[in-house]
């Protein structure tokens, strides 16, 4: 699958292939005895332990050890804090999700000045460079996971539908490239819907936007928002005043999973891939510890999922099997073995 | 739409006795506005050192430039025995500028506060082949969008860094119509668009030209008088800042050396075909093929495509076949360099461009080669280095370019006393033009919706 969208600083994206580790990068590095640390935005979340363990496991792979992980709970004073503790215990690289953008720049360029490999997940900070800065950035193809979005949501969208769209209102790399492609393929694919875009500033305003953007627009026909969380909240809010309209998101996470398989009101789902994304940071980081050339900018392609593969790309996204209900509502359990094998 | 003081006063006939404050006013706006906004002055003391001007003036002024939300008062300075003097400061918030770069395969677009620092940006990618009116449309609808974000903010003005040289005949303190950048520019009213579109003035600038302004200011050149700037690319460009300010010939095509015929051996042909990254990445193709570059062949082995940036890195890596296409390029960009620097005897060169940027090699051959051919005075305190800046250049640049000419004197002097630049005399007239044809030719200029 093809990059759609261009880096922070207009980088054309390589693929996580570019940087597969061949066997014999695998028996360089564990003779190298190579250190790593990890500073992610939380813990918490599904996507940030899918991601940890590509990390954690290809490294393992490696034999590369990782000395530390550290939770940043979103908080740059944590990030910075934590950063300028690792430059003491002077890992050979530092994997990081920046958690704030110009707030934990100078924090980085340190890791990076300490002659510690940098290698960004998601989001780089203002005025950082790739090859000077920081090893590579690492990220899904936000654009692309847009336009797959706005892809999914059109076959379910009338002749001349209003549709509204559910933005994040702060100045972050991976929302701002969602909403331009979603509203983007509708300009160009779709000219006859109408676009009513709203922003929430946190997720606890989502319930408050959803409400203005609905009772703005009783016409609404359709709704994006730009991640499955306040998608979850958002479809609330719109059962709560009795209003049914197909909906799509990015990231696939168990509630979304769920929506998606009764198709109410999830219609399609634009997925991106952690613990791919975990390998290949792990990967790259290998791949600059072992003095190869490192691309400034990997992106992973988003999954297009919609109820009829909703099963295997859960399963390929998080490494495990879909819910119960996920399977229920597919029929693909609780079935009795006279309906399986009628006579 | 508010009308100009100095529209007024061109409309009633000059009479005898005191001038009006309108008059006597605007040129110490002026100069205290731009002390002030370059920082050679950041207390009431030193405005009123460097302006000459009373301290009761000063403080009029200043009154005057608050109330338009152009300075800020609201922090105390350092004391240097007694009270700690008032802080007057810039307000670059309160206003915006739109920033784009337009190259051959990318749309760059951002917003800026009136210092020229960039708030956001975005890239996608696009074709420059396609109709004009395609990528306006586009730029329109981008531009909107990041709007979106700052609405509660003014815009001032927007700057476009465009893939051409810009010749200057259609600016008059600002862009007046659209130039022939591009084939197929003439034929399509861009700047037009914009200015109906966004009610602002519109400056356009070639991409060397805003890379050169944005390492100039926020980049190597900060605090410097004359610097020269080599973009090493597909295309190898240049700009010249002379005494701070850019330097644009008579018609803004400044810096095309990637035309200048050089040799090798027996090979002769352009600085942009022999020393261009498609030069570099054929020749590492080459050394991949031939085996001469073993990490170039390893990386064709995993399937990775040679770009120039790949032999970039394996020469960084110390891959000899790579180091020998980098040295040779870097030493021909040299050659042309050194002649420019005998002539214009620059106190700094940067070069820029990705494989400039991250690779050693190539600036030390062209340093090398520089720095053997200048005359012992230009080179004795002459430094080269590479870009500080990376591809957000382009974007800063344009922004300092909107930010300069918005408060150019000759620019500032006629919309100051109103605090938006939008009341300017040429602009006004500008935009009546722009409906006028708008009403006789149809609805052509119509900018599309979000």
């Amino acid at each position: 699958m093809t990059i759609a969208g261009l880096g922070p600083h207009g980088e054309r994206a390589s693929a996580p292939e570019r940087v597969l580790l061949l066997p014999e990068d695998m028996e360089r590095a564990r003779a190298s005895g190579l250190r790593v640390a990890v500073v992610l935005h939380t813990l918490e979340s599904d996507w940030a332990k899918q991601q940890l363990s590509g990390i954690i496991g290809m490294l393992g792979n490696c034999g590369v050890a990782v000395i530390d992980v550290i939770d940043c709970a979103f908080t740059p004073e944590v990030q910075i804090e934590a950063l300028g503790r690792l430059i003491e215990e002077a890992p050979d690289a530092v994997i990081s999700l920046p958690v704030a953008n110009s707030k934990v720049a100078a924090a980085h360029a340190r890791v990076s000045a300490a002659g510690i490999k940098l290698i960004l997940l998601d989001n780089a900070p203002t005025g950082l460079l790739p090859g000077k800065d920081y090893i590579s950035l690492v990220s899904a193809d936000n654009f692309g996971l847009g336009k797959i979005a706005a892809e999914g949501l059109s076959p379910h969208l009338p002749d001349g539908a209003e549709v509204g769209v559910l933005g994040y209102d702060a100045d972050f790399f991976a929302t701002n490239e969602r909403e331009i492609a979603f509203v983007n393929w509708m300009q160009i694919h779709r000219p006859d819907v109408t676009l009513r875009v709203q922003r929430f500033p946190a997720l606890s305003a989502v319930a408050a936007t959803t409400r203005a953007l609905a009772e703005a627009h009783p016409d609404l026909a359709g709704l994006f928002v730009v991640w499955d969380t306040p998608a979850i909240m958002a479809a609330g809010i719109l059962k709560m005043l009795g209003r049914k309209m197909p909906m799509t998101t990015v990231d696939l996470g168990q509630e979304a999973a769920i929506g998606l398989a009764a198709s109410d009101p999830l219609v399609a789902i634009a997925a991106q891939q952690p613990f791919r994304q975990g390998e290949s940071a792990a990967s790259i980081t290998v791949t600059a510890l072992l003095g190869r050339p490192s691309p400034d900018w990997v992106a992973l392609p988003g999954l297009a999922v919609t109820a009829s593969n909703v099963v295997e790309c859960f399963q390929t996204v998080w490494r495990a099997p879909a819910p119960q209900e996920v399977l229920r509502r597919l029929r693909l359990v609780g079935l009795k073995t006279s309906d399986q094998h009628p006579s | 739409m508010a009308t100009t003081a100095t529209a007024a006063n061109d409309a009633a006939p000059r009479r005898k006795g005191r001038p009006r404050v309108t008059e006597t006013a605007a040129p110490s706006l002026v100069e205290i506005l731009n002390l002030v906004r370059t920082e050679q002055a950041t207390t009431r003391q030193e405005i009123e050192r460097q302006s000459e001007l009373g301290r009761a003036i000063v403080a009029d002024r200043l009154n005057t430039l608050g109330d338009l939300g152009l300075v800020d008062e609201s922090e105390l300075g350092a004391a240097t025995g007694g009270r700690a003097p008032r802080r007057v400061r810039f307000a670059a918030d309160r206003g915006r500028i739109l920033v784009a770069t337009l190259d051959q395969t990318a749309l760059g677009v951002g917003i800026a506060d009136l210092g020229g620092s960039l708030l956001m940006e975005h890239h996608e990618a696009t074709e420059l082949s396609q109709p004009v009116s395609a990528l306006a449309d586009r730029l329109v609808t981008l531009f909107r969008w990041m709007l979106e974000r700052h609405s509660d903010i003014q815009l001032y003005g927007i700057s476009i860094s465009v893939p051409g040289a810009v010749s200057d005949g259609a600016e008059t303190l600002f862009q007046r119509a659209t130039p022939g950048v591009l084939p197929g520019w003439e034929s399509f009213p861009l700047v037009e668009t914009l200015v109906a579109a966004f009610d602002a003035p519109v400056w356009l600038r070639s991409s060397v030209e805003t890379m050169t302004m944005g390492e100039l200011h926020a980049g190597a050149g900060r605090n410097q008088r004359t610097m020269m700037f080599v973009k090493v690319g597909k295309r190898i460009g240049a700009g010249l800042a002379s005494d701070g300010v850019l330097f644009r010939g008579a018609q803004g095509a400044v810096g095309l050396i990637g035309s200048v015929p050089v040799t090798i051996g027996d090979r002769t042909g352009t600085l942009d075909a022999m020393a261009g990254s498609d030069h570099i990445a054929q020749d590492g193709r080459l050394a991949a093929e031939n085996g001469t570059s073993p990490i170039l062949a390893e990386l064709v082995r995993r399937g990775a495509e040679i770009t120039a940036l790949e032999v970039a890195q394996a020469a960084q890596m110390g891959d000899a076949a790579a180091i020998d296409i980098l040295a040779q390029s870097g030493r021909l960009i040299g050659q042309v360099v050194a002649t420019l620097a005998n002539m214009l005897n620059p106190a700094l060169i940067v070069l820029s461009g990705s494989i400039a940027q991250t690779n050693d090699i190539l600036l030390a051959s062209a340093r090398e080669a520089i720095y053997g051919a200048c005359h012992p005075l230009v080179s004795r305190d002459m430094q080269i280095i590479r870009s500080q800046m990376g591809s957000s250049s382009g974007l800063v640049g344009a922004a300092i370019v909107a930010s300069e000419g918005l408060f150019a004197p000759p620019m500032l002097k006629d919309w100051i006393m109103t605090g938006q630049p939008q009341a300017h005399p040429l602009f006004q007239e500008m935009k009546k033009e722009i409906a006028r044809r708008k009403v006789t030719k149809g609805d052509m200029v119509r900018p599309p919706d979000m």
